[in-house]
């Protein structure tokens, strides 16, 4: 909010002066100053620049290069237009993914973030006792890397020896199979919540930590029992965290991979080649070693992103979160 | 990662069963610990061999430098015996991954014209795939086809193209019928010979008890479907080099096989789970499954799983469309061709014939940690690898049975496109598993899917 703030006194100012004087010319001193305190400035961004074109700019431009082509076994390298496209906008294979990880992001967003919600006021208010360590105890899902994260639980919940399995057939649930074709979407599910609760947790304690005491105080004095201090104070002033983290967890949804990738270790009838679009992509890719049709969807899958992006950004300028 | 790209569609011989994909990856920290441990002492071996003539791995100074890829255990062995043995070549190994991690890599190596190996282990469905991209030598140029009349026909038959050799053949996976006989008594069941005895059996035991099963059906093991397939004489796919290739999955023999196994699935008779996995393991260690049509290389798979079972298992022959034949099939098996980016190809070649046609080199490689089967007749014949025994076997002499089934079978010829096949049906076949879908249906699915795929790539598709 303040440096929101700032920016826009300078910029006023700028205006201003430029208002108040004549029509900005070249070889004027105050453009020349303007100038040069930008051309000194790019020296900073250069590294950002070079690594940006590097590694986004050339990669992107390559994979769009690539996807007007076809690399075929028998016949060579054509240039084939728009036909990986037209594949790809056909392949059913691809969108029914796209369906499975937009209503997986559906189910999985509310709920992580209404327990990342829960506690983060547990925290804030201070009830929970050593609320230092409990936090670094639930970040630590994060720090675990997401293969070996999903390794562990393919072990936890394996359908012989899993301790789970074992633990639902001693609750009365003979048979239960976590990683089989009914249960493995609730499964993952789950472990996508163990992983990132703690981050998003993390992330709103820091917001609710800075509510002004003072909008507090006066709720309180006001008589407003605790509940409606959580509900009807804090949640609203933190609206802003909250909706970027949905948008950063619908990201992470739409590029779910990891996670049912190595459980398609433990139950390949469960878990097909294109179960998540980018799943797809990479068994386009690597299994069928059609590098061009992959291409294709992966700059189709880019520009959903993109769409999705503009469109969240969209809503919140209009909503006045940011200028 | 082998977890390979698609680990379950990699599984034999791969050391991939479900639990181990765990160990597996905490094996790769190890191997990244120990890779840094490794480095510094590739360092010293440098400065020992400018001292010594003979350094650590075994070369001669001077020696022409050899890059070799393979994944099976123990073959530093054998590069070390190779080394020693002579003092021209210099073989460095490296382990890049089983399967197809490896083949991944090769494929990016060759296309990048560097850092490709000068010979690699690649499966017998892999190869065509390297040589419809003119990767692999034609080592017949050197001297290859001398070696033709020490191997079982069929393995000869998969490395070449009339008297154009791409490969050596190297191990094999003779398919076999495993069974418990402690249960087989239990249930007076008696081997089956035929396939109808085999349907008949399934159906007697089922009714007997709902719970236990003849044996388990993994239809997403595509190259475990295909040997069946093989030695139905029903094998879909032909394939001679150039841009002409058969798929049928759907003729008339394709959906007869699909049929008679889908009888029995449709009945429940049969277990239903992906193979190579513990939970197989674990059925057929605790009497849910009976019997396991699997390879030569079964038992070293299983015995890390099997507890209550050692010593109870048994190898026969498979059993036959028509009573009194012998018709066997192969599942699995690496040949060991040289690469067109090869600088030293006929030193590369001398050593894949070394590895591959000598006795030296198997009295070697059917020993543990290896463990392989050959397809070199001499080693094949020795009286010391009929009498291998296994501790799940108990006293019998499985190789016996092996032997006789890799002499027997017959060579498939590979389409160019195995890991598409492979990729695709771990999920075109998922249905088979859950009893969604029925074989016949999948059959004619995985059909469409693989000639739209062959079509793409530029091939001429024939459907029968």
């Amino acid at each position: 909010m303040s440096v929101t703030g700032t920016l826009r006194t300078v910029r006023g100012r700028a205006l201003g002066a430029t208002d108040a004087g004549r029509p900005l010319e070249p070889g004027r001193s105050h453009a020349n100053w303007v100038h040069q305190r930008d051309r000194r400035g790019a020296w900073f961004v250069v590294p950002f620049v070079i690594a940006f074109i590097l590694f986004t700019l050339v990669p992107v431009g390559y994979s769009i290069y690539t996807s007007l082509y076809n690399t075929r076994l028998i016949g060579g390298t054509v240039f084939s237009g728009f036909q990986n496209y037209t594949a790809t906008f056909q392949a059913g294979d691809f969108w029914s993914g796209f369906i499975r990880v937009i209503i997986f992001g559906a189910i999985q967003i509310p709920i992580m973030l209404a327990i990342a919600f829960f506690f983060a006021t547990m925290f804030d208010l201070g009830i929970a006792k050593w609320g230092g360590a409990f936090r670094t105890i639930f970040f630590i899902p994060f720090a675990v890397p997401a293969v070996v994260a999903s390794v562990m639980w393919s072990f936890l919940l394996e359908p012989q020896f899993g301790p789970f399995t074992h633990f639902a057939s001693v609750l009365g649930f003979q048979g239960t199979n976590f990683l089989g074709t009914n249960l493995i979407f609730p499964t993952l599910i789950l472990i996508v919540i163990w992983e990132w609760t703690g981050y998003n947790m993390v992330i709103l304690f820091t917001a609710l930590k800075a509510v002004p005491r003072e909008v507090i105080e006066a709720a309180v004095l006001d008589g407003a029992s605790l509940a409606k201090v959580v509900l009807r104070v804090k949640l609203p002033l933190v609206r802003p965290a909250i909706v970027v983290l949905v948008f950063l967890n619908a990201i992470g949804a739409l590029q779910l991979f990891t996670e049912p990738l190595i459980l398609q270790a433990y139950a390949p009838q469960s878990i097909s080649n294109n179960w998540t679009p980018t799943l797809y992509l990479y068994n386009t890719a690597i299994g069928g070693q059609q590098y061009n049709l992959a291409a294709a969807g992966a700059v189709i899958f880019g520009l959903v992103i993109v769409v999705l992006s503009l469109v969240s950004l969209i809503s919140r300028r209009r909503r006045g979160e940011f200028a | 990662m082998q977890i390979s790209k698609n680990p379950n569609h990699r599984r034999r011989r791969l050391g991939i069963s479900g639990a181990a994909v765990g160990l597996a990856s905490l094996g790769m920290m190890a191997t990244a610990v120990s890779g840094a441990a490794s480095a510094s002492s590739t360092r010293a071996n440098k400065a020992a061999h400018k001292t010594v003539a003979r350094a650590a791995n075994g070369c001669a100074k001077g020696a022409v430098p050899i890059t070799f890829w393979a994944w099976v255990p123990g073959m530093n062995r054998l590069v070390k015996q190779y080394n020693t043995s002579q003092s021209k070549v210099c073989v460095t190994l490296d382990d890049v991954g089983a399967g197809n991690p490896e083949y991944v890599k090769l494929a990016e190596a060759l296309k990048s014209g560097n850092g490709a190996p000068d010979v690699a282990e690649v499966e017998y469905d892999e190869l065509p795939s390297f040589e419809v991209t003119h990767n692999v030598v034609n080592i017949a140029k050197y001297g290859a086809n001398k070696y033709k009349k020490y191997f079982d026909p069929w393995a000869w038959k998969e490395v070449s193209q009339g008297s154009a050799v791409y490969a050596m053949p190297g191990d094999a996976g003779p398919m076999g019928f495993y069974y418990n006989t402690k249960l087989f008594a239990k249930y007076h069941l008696t081997i089956p010979h035929t396939w109808a005895q085999f349907a008949a059996d399934a159906a007697k035991l089922h009714k007997e008890n709902p719970k236990a099963y003849l044996t388990n059906f993994s239809a997403t093991d595509l190259q475990w479907v295909l040997s069946l397939m093989s030695q139905d004489n029903a094998f879909p796919f032909k394939y001679t080099g150039g841009s002409n290739v058969t798929i049928d999955f759907t003729g008339k023999k394709q959906m007869a096989f699909a049929n008679f196994w889908q009888k029995m699935l449709g009945a429940h008779e049969l277990n239903g789970i992906p193979d190579v996995t513990a939970q197989a393991f674990g059925a057929m260690d605790r009497g849910v499954d009976l019997s396991w049509l699997s390879s030569a290389w079964g038992p070293s798979y299983f015995a890390p799983d099997a507890k209550q079972s050692v010593g109870d298992w048994r190898t026969s022959a498979m059993p036959q469309w028509k009573a009194g034949q012998h018709v066997a099939a192969n599942w699995g098996g690496s040949s060991y061709p040289v690469f067109s980016t090869s600088k030293h190809p006929a030193q590369a070649a001398a050593f894949s014939e070394w590895l591959n046609g000598t006795s030296a080199a198997w009295k070697t490689e059917v020993t543990a940690p290896s463990s392989l089967f050959p397809t070199f007749k001499p080693e094949l014949n020795s009286p010391a690898f009929a009498n291998i025994t296994v501790p799940v076997s108990g006293p019998s002499h499985p190789n016996a049975v092996f032997g006789e089934a890799g002499k027997n079978a017959a060579a498939v010829s590979w389409p160019p496109f195995m890991t598409e096949a492979l990729t695709l049906s771990g999920t075109t076949f998922a249905g088979v598993l859950n009893g969604k879908e029925s074989l016949p249906q999948a059959f004619k699915t995985f059909q469409g899917q693989l000639v739209k795929y062959a079509k793409q790539e530029g091939f001429t598709v024939h459907t029968n």
